[in-house]
């Protein structure tokens, strides 16, 4: 009735395959093709994502929506933080989708790095998003930054230019994205175990998702 | 030798102060010390168990609040009950500390050059009951009563109106020609009570000591304030930090026995006295807290982050340590669960976020977001305060309108070759609005599609020349 040696050693949670689902929690994305994409049919809800897109406000963030949205109504009411954002958070906008603004916490900040880890050490926050803007980002910042994210199990995104996808980076998933009428072409660089070709999503049409 | 002479004397004056033939306002007591002594030291504390020395501004100089704390931080250091008699009056129960001030006589006169020191011109007056020796330095003599037996005598010369009571009631006494306090006191109890209730007549028990009456006592404001001399200069941030800490420690210990708590810590770091030009002489740091607290090791952590954010000029001599004022300390039990774990509740965590935030980045860096019924778009939102609210809202009712974007720009962007290159895709939608308060704006928006495929909301002025703005994007 035991298992032969080699699988059991395999199901060691530090040994990961490539097409294998992968072992962090996580959370619906509220995209089914992204879900289907995503090893763990979700965001992973302890770690780094990485979001590579050509500008800001080209889109990327109506893919947070939907885990926002959830986050906004989960019990004990914790932050979303958004570090160093390019323009405002509209909240009308965060309303109207359902995201409560009260719960979404904005850090000003030259220092995104050390603010990321300050928010993700503290528990207080259910998910960190920051724009690292021209902020250079060294992988060892960012291997501290992964780190930081398991420890509290804090989901932190980090929105970065497309020109970075050509640097190593210890985040636990890494989205380039594209901008499409109407939804985008999303591509996984980096994933334990997620699809490998490009895809599209489709933005829910009308209210409630802008 | 001299100390004893100074005790026999000061037991010599109190026994003359106390001399009830001499107690009364018409006598020589407004002069100062008669010279019988006809009483002993311990019959005098049986007859009164208490003696109240009232300090009473003039009619003519209005007392501002301010004097009144300050006369009363003065009177504190004489007696444990002390209370204020509002807006002009201050009351010390002087009999406990007799024996340690050497007597009456010795006690009125230092506590006297105290308050002349200060500044303050005050009548005073010794009575057994609070009520009383206010009335009686309210006349502006010095009467000193220090025996029940003589209390009454002596208030009853006195004029009504140094009871303050009502206007009303004195002149409805006055018609029936009681105008001194001794014939108020010779009215009938029953008839006094139907005609003016019992308010009045507790009133005059109160001031013969009928009756008791507890007084409210003052408390005066502390704070912690320390000053540290290092032997040398301190320089670098991380010996600052580490002379600090005794500081800090001493401050817990000081919140922990007082059960208090502070919102507010400032630090005054002197800088060497010949320094440069163009040097100020001290830097200071304030803390403001989030939500009050009582530890050194927060303390430490937050003024090492605002440390961290300032180059220091000179190096450092002296510093100081003051705290705020003292808030109680509200007890919270330590969870079980991680912070947010098992539906366990934030109350600590995401103040002292905010406060670690703050404290490196500035106030003005960290903050919420707030909804505003408002149909302009730059007005719809608005910064507030990030606090957690802690019970889940129900959304409020809102006006159903147009999609808006989840960028806004704080300034709309100008577009100079308007929305050629853009597809419009929903619009126009007009807001109008705000005329009534200076800020009024009269535009079309519509939301656009860039060649890239990004959708942004733009705008085209009403009002001539027409020209086109970017405003949000939605991203």
């Amino acid at each position: 009735m035991r298992k032969p040696g080699l699988e059991l050693l395999l199901e060691h949670p530090a040994i990961w395959r490539g097409r294998s689902v992968a072992r962090t929690a996580t959370h619906s994305t509220g995209f089914s093709p992204l879900d289907d994409a995503l090893p763990g049919q979700g965001w992973p809800l302890a770690g780094l994502t990485e979001i590579l897109a050509p500008r800001h406000g080209a889109g990327e963030l109506r893919l947070l929506i939907p885990l926002l949205r959830a986050f906004a109504h989960a019990t004990p009411a914790r932050w979303v933080a958004w570090v160093a954002p390019p323009f405002e958070p509209y909240a009308p906008a965060l309303a109207e989708a359902d995201v409560s603004p009260e719960r979404q916490l904005v850090v000003r900040t030259t220092q995104p790095l050390w603010v990321l880890e300050q928010l993700l050490d503290s528990g207080a926050c259910a998910a960190a998003l920051a724009w690292l803007g021209r902020t250079p980002a060294a992988a060892n910042d960012l291997r501290r930054l992964q780190w930081a994210t398991q420890r509290q199990s804090t989901p932190a995104f980090l929105f970065r230019p497309a020109c970075a996808a050509a640097q190593a980076s210890p985040a636990e998933l890494r989205i380039a994205f594209e901008p499409r009428v109407g939804g985008a072409r999303l591509r996984l660089l980096k994933s334990r175990g997620g699809a490998r070709m490009p895809f599209d999503v489709q933005w829910e049409s009308g209210h409630g998702t802008s | 030798m001299a100390r004893r002479e100074r005790v026999a004397s000061g037991r010599r004056a109190f026994t003359q102060l106390a001399r009830p033939r001499e107690a009364s306002p018409s006598g020589a007591l407004s002069a100062g010390v008669a010279s019988q002594a006809t009483l002993q030291f311990e019959s005098a504390f049986d007859l009164a168990p208490e003696l109240w020395l009232a300090l009473q501004w003039p009619a003519a100089s209005a007392a501002d609040p301010e004097s009144l704390a300050a006369l009363a931080r003065i009177a504190a250091g004489f007696s444990s009950r002390v209370s204020l008699e509002p807006p002009d009056g201050i009351l010390l129960e002087v009999r406990g500390s007799l024996r340690l001030f050497g007597g009456l006589e010795a006690l009125c006169a230092t506590l006297l050059a105290r308050v002349q020191a200060a500044g303050h011109t005050v009548h005073w007056s010794l009575a057994p009951t609070p009520r009383a020796a206010l009335a009686l330095a309210r006349t502006g003599r010095t009467s000193i009563v220090t025996t029940h037996e003589r209390l009454v005598g002596t208030l009853a010369g006195l004029p009504l109106s140094t009871l303050r009571w009502d206007a009303r009631i004195l002149a409805r006494l006055e018609s029936s020609g009681v105008r001194e306090i001794g014939a108020a006191l010779r009215l009938p109890r029953a008839g006094f009570t139907r005609r003016f209730g019992h308010a009045m007549l507790a009133d005059l028990d109160r001031l013969v000591g009928r009756q008791s009456e507890p007084r409210r006592a003052y408390v005066p404001r502390e704070r912690f304030r320390v000053r540290h001399e290092p032997t040398y200069e301190l320089t670098y941030h991380d010996t600052l930090l580490r002379h600090l800490a005794p500081l800090l420690d001493a401050l817990e210990e000081f919140l922990r026995v007082r059960q208090s708590a502070i919102e507010v810590l400032v630090l005054r770091l002197a800088h060497r006295e010949r320094a440069e030009r163009g040097i100020p002489p001290c830097t200071q740091l304030v803390l403001r807290l989030s939500s009050a607290d009582f530890l050194a090791v927060r303390f430490a952590l937050l003024l090492a982050e605002q440390l961290a954010r300032i180059e220091l000029p000179a190096p450092v001599v002296r510093f100081d340590l003051y705290s705020g004022v003292l808030r109680p300390q509200v007890g919270a039990s330590e969870g079980l669960w991680r912070p947010g774990e098992h539906g366990g509740a934030l109350t600590r965590e995401s103040p002292a976020l905010v406060e670690r935030l703050r404290a490196r980045l500035g106030a003005s860096a960290v903050y919420g977001l707030h909804v505003v019924d408002e149909h302009r778009p730059e007005g719809a939102w608005r910064v507030t305060e990030p606090v957690l609210p802690t019970a889940q809202r129900a959304p409020c009712a809102r006006l159903a309108q147009a999609r808006r974007p989840l960028w806004l720009l704080r300034e709309p962007e100008c577009l100079l070759r308007g929305p050629q290159d853009l597809q419009l895709l929903e619009g126009p939608e007009r807001i109008e609005s705000g005329w009534w308060d200076g800020h009024d704006v009269a535009r079309d928006y519509y939301i656009a599609r860039d060649a890239e495929g990004a959708e942004l909301w733009i705008y085209r002025e009403r009002l001539a020349p027409h020209a086109w703005y970017l405003h949000g994007l939605f991203g």
